[in-house]
């Protein structure tokens, strides 16, 4: 009787510790909302600014939650997304075509994270070592196409009236919903998904299984492929212009989304798609909440402190079920 | 127990990267009519380098070899350059022996801000990588805030720092005493022997009575002292300091240390890791050097494509270095 009641108040706890990263987005959107109203700000205006920025973030963060439910992670993420769009931009500009664009640009942001999986898994070069050696060469060569055509300040861009029928929330919402569900779907319903939750959780077993590391690794980055590309797409539609500083941060802001999301860095079973979709907009409304309330210049450094501080309580809240004697690595 | 290896082969093996370097590095600037060394100060800027470089990757292996992955080192390095600066420039005005004393700020400033970043891992138990995502917006929002997000120019910008720079001599000081102190601490002490078997075996090590929180700590507070040191050395090279980085832009300082982390552990198999990160920091400052030469034909971008690129080559030769040496082997047979 006493063991019942322990499991559970245990799978209570678990529960809520679970629920808890829902409950911080739902927390920051109403602060928001009041903070906007008390400084007399448009809340509609903050709230698209909200969601332009969120939706890139969230997704490409989830389709690198299938490189990290393997345990790896992936820096280059955002320098995929920079050479992604301004490639886009350099074929949009040579034919003028859309569709092409937009094929271009899916096609470069698979073919770089196929790149980064071919190098990690087929001349076995440890995951993080290869996307940082991919962020130099993506962030340098983007940076070139940039300043060769159009200038390091200026950048390179299309024009705006090509994209500007997209730029709307119901388009961005539908893209992001699509996005959101293959990859539920995938990661969650297919032995893909279980594959890789298993590969994360218990390597060695996953091996002496016959499952194939190599293959799903693969398929793992043709997944987050695809997020950078929809995400390169999404920021093109929003700006319509490329500077090498586009999507700088997106590479470690997916890491603090998704771990703000309530999802372990070591990936494995307790992955959850919906982490980046919550970490992703939580992030983002607490850097602009953030900016709101300290309304200054030097305030953005104050921000980060305070930005960072929550961060950490939340991820300390949030892993409180998996505590080790022994100091975590 | 492990096969001994004979002198010549040990060697062979330290010098046999250093010599492919400066070869194909002294070959090509012979081949286009440039000079490496043209005047004293690419010696000085040379030597300057190689100590960034040599003890951002002690900084990064000391804690990623035992499993601490640190991003938070680059924003220790220019935090403590930032408050540094101000402290020295406070007491001395930019006057004689500014150099000195902004140097000694940095390590305890640099020690004080690894102790701290360790204090919040070992307390919060979440994972070292998590802490040093939080440590890095933290230290980089307080140098932002500091610095107004401006850059440090008056404070840094005077007779004592010129005199660092002006000669090779200081930075090779600081290479010796760091190469000195590093080897004492990691191959001569206790606590490089707990470390070195917690880096081997965590719960063995914790078992037979090792106490892992103190050494966790220690090796935060070396790392964050050496990232103080580097925070020291990259304003004598740059002449300011960028108090404008946020959002993880700090980062990329920790980059440039994984390549010569990788050669220098391949040199350490032959002889000591410790003199391997120093001769890979050699190999790095060369290539670097080259840059310079080659200028205006090799763009930054270039350059940032070159590391990279060989960064992937030599880590595809190390993690199928059983597979190439098999092949060899049996065409030789053959």
């Amino acid at each position: 009787m006493a063991q019942t009641n322990l499991a559970k108040k245990n799978r209570t706890r678990e529960l809520l510790v679970a629920l808890l990263p829902v409950a911080a987005l739902l927390v920051l959107f109403g602060a928001l909302c009041l903070t906007v109203n008390l400084k007399g700000y448009r809340l509609d205006m903050y709230l698209k600014i909200v969601f332009n920025e969120g939706v890139v973030l969230a997704v490409v963060a989830t389709g690198a939650i299938f490189i990290y439910s393997l345990g790896s992670f992936d820096i280059s993420l955002g320098a995929s997304t920079l050479f992604s769009a301004a490639i886009g931009v350099m074929v949009y500009n040579s034919t003028q075509s859309l569709p092409l664009m937009i094929c271009t640009i899916f096609g470069v942001a698979i073919g770089c994270s196929l790149l980064s999986s071919v190098l990690a898994s087929v001349f076995h070069i440890p995951v993080f070592v290869t996307t940082v050696a991919m962020m130099s060469v993506l962030s340098a060569v983007a940076a070139q196409i940039i300043t060769a055509n159009g200038g390091a300040l200026g950048g390179i861009g299309i024009p705006a009236t090509v994209v500007a029928p997209l730029d709307n929330v119901p388009f961005k919402l539908i893209a992001l919903l699509v996005f959101t569900l293959i990859c539920v779907f995938v990661f969650d319903f297919t032995k893909i998904g279980r594959r890789l939750k298993f590969l994360g959780s218990n390597p060695v077993c996953a091996k002496l299984s016959g499952i194939k590391v190599n293959v799903y690794a693969i398929v793992a980055f043709v997944m987050a492929g695809l997020g950078v590309g929809l995400g390169a797409f999404l920021t093109l539609v929003y700006t319509p212009s490329v500077t090498p500083t586009t999507a700088g941060s997106i590479g470690m802001n997916i890491l603090v989304a998704i771990v703000f999301g309530g999802m372990p860095i070591s990936g494995g079973s307790r992955s959850r798609i919906y982490a980046a979709l919550v970490g992703g907009f939580s992030y983002i409304l607490l850097n602009n909440i953030l900016k709101i309330v300290i309304d200054s210049g030097a305030g953005y450094g104050i921000s980060q402190i305070v930005s960072a501080v929550f961060f950490l309580a939340v991820v300390y809240v949030t892993s409180m079920n998996y505590r080790t004697k022994l100091l975590p690595r | 127990m492990t096969k001994k290896m004979n002198p010549a082969a040990r060697l062979a093996g330290t010098l046999a990267i250093p010599a492919v370097f400066a070869a194909v590095l002294f070959g090509l600037c012979a081949a286009n009519g440039k000079s490496l060394f043209a005047t004293p100060i690419s010696v000085n800027y040379f030597v300057l380098y190689a100590a960034i470089v040599m003890i951002t990757t002690m900084a990064l292996s000391i804690n990623l070899n035992s499993g601490h992955f640190d991003f938070s080192l680059g924003a220790m390095a220019v935090l403590s350059s930032v408050l540094g600066a101000k402290l020295s420039y406070a007491l001395l005005g930019g006057g004689s022996g500014s150099a000195p004393l902004m140097l000694l700020f940095c390590v305890v400033i640099g020690g004080v801000l690894g102790l701290l970043s360790g204090l919040l891992y070992v307390s919060l138990r979440i994972p070292p990588i998590i802490t040093s995502l939080g440590v890095t917006l933290i230290y980089e929002g307080i140098t932002f805030t500091v610095t107004a997000g401006k850059y440090v120019n008056t404070e840094v910008r005077n007779a004592s720092m010129s005199a660092f720079s002006g000669t090779w001599v200081w930075s090779a000081l600081v290479i010796v005493a760091v190469l000195a102190l590093v080897w004492f601490l990691f191959d001569r002490t206790k606590f490089g022997y707990d470390y070195k078997a917690l880096q081997n075996g965590q719960k063995v090590s914790v078992n037979t009575g090792i106490r892992e929180v103190p050494n966790a700590l220690v090796c935060y507070l070396i790392c964050g002292a050496l990232m103080g040191i580097v925070g020291f050395l990259s304003t004598v090279r740059s002449s300011t300091i960028n108090g404008g980085s946020l959002n993880f832009g700090s980062i990329g300082i920790m980059f440039t240390a994984f390549l010569p982390m990788f050669i220098g552990g391949y040199i350490g198999r032959f002889s000591n890791d410790k003199l391997g990160y120093l001769i890979a920091a050699l190999c790095m400052s060369l290539l670097n050097t080259t840059f310079a030469a080659f200028s205006n034909e090799i763009s930054a971008s270039m350059q940032s494509i070159i590391n990279a690129l060989l960064l992937v080559l030599f880590l595809i030769y190390l993690s199928n270095e059983g597979l190439l040496q098999g092949l060899f082997h049996r065409k030789k047979s053959a």
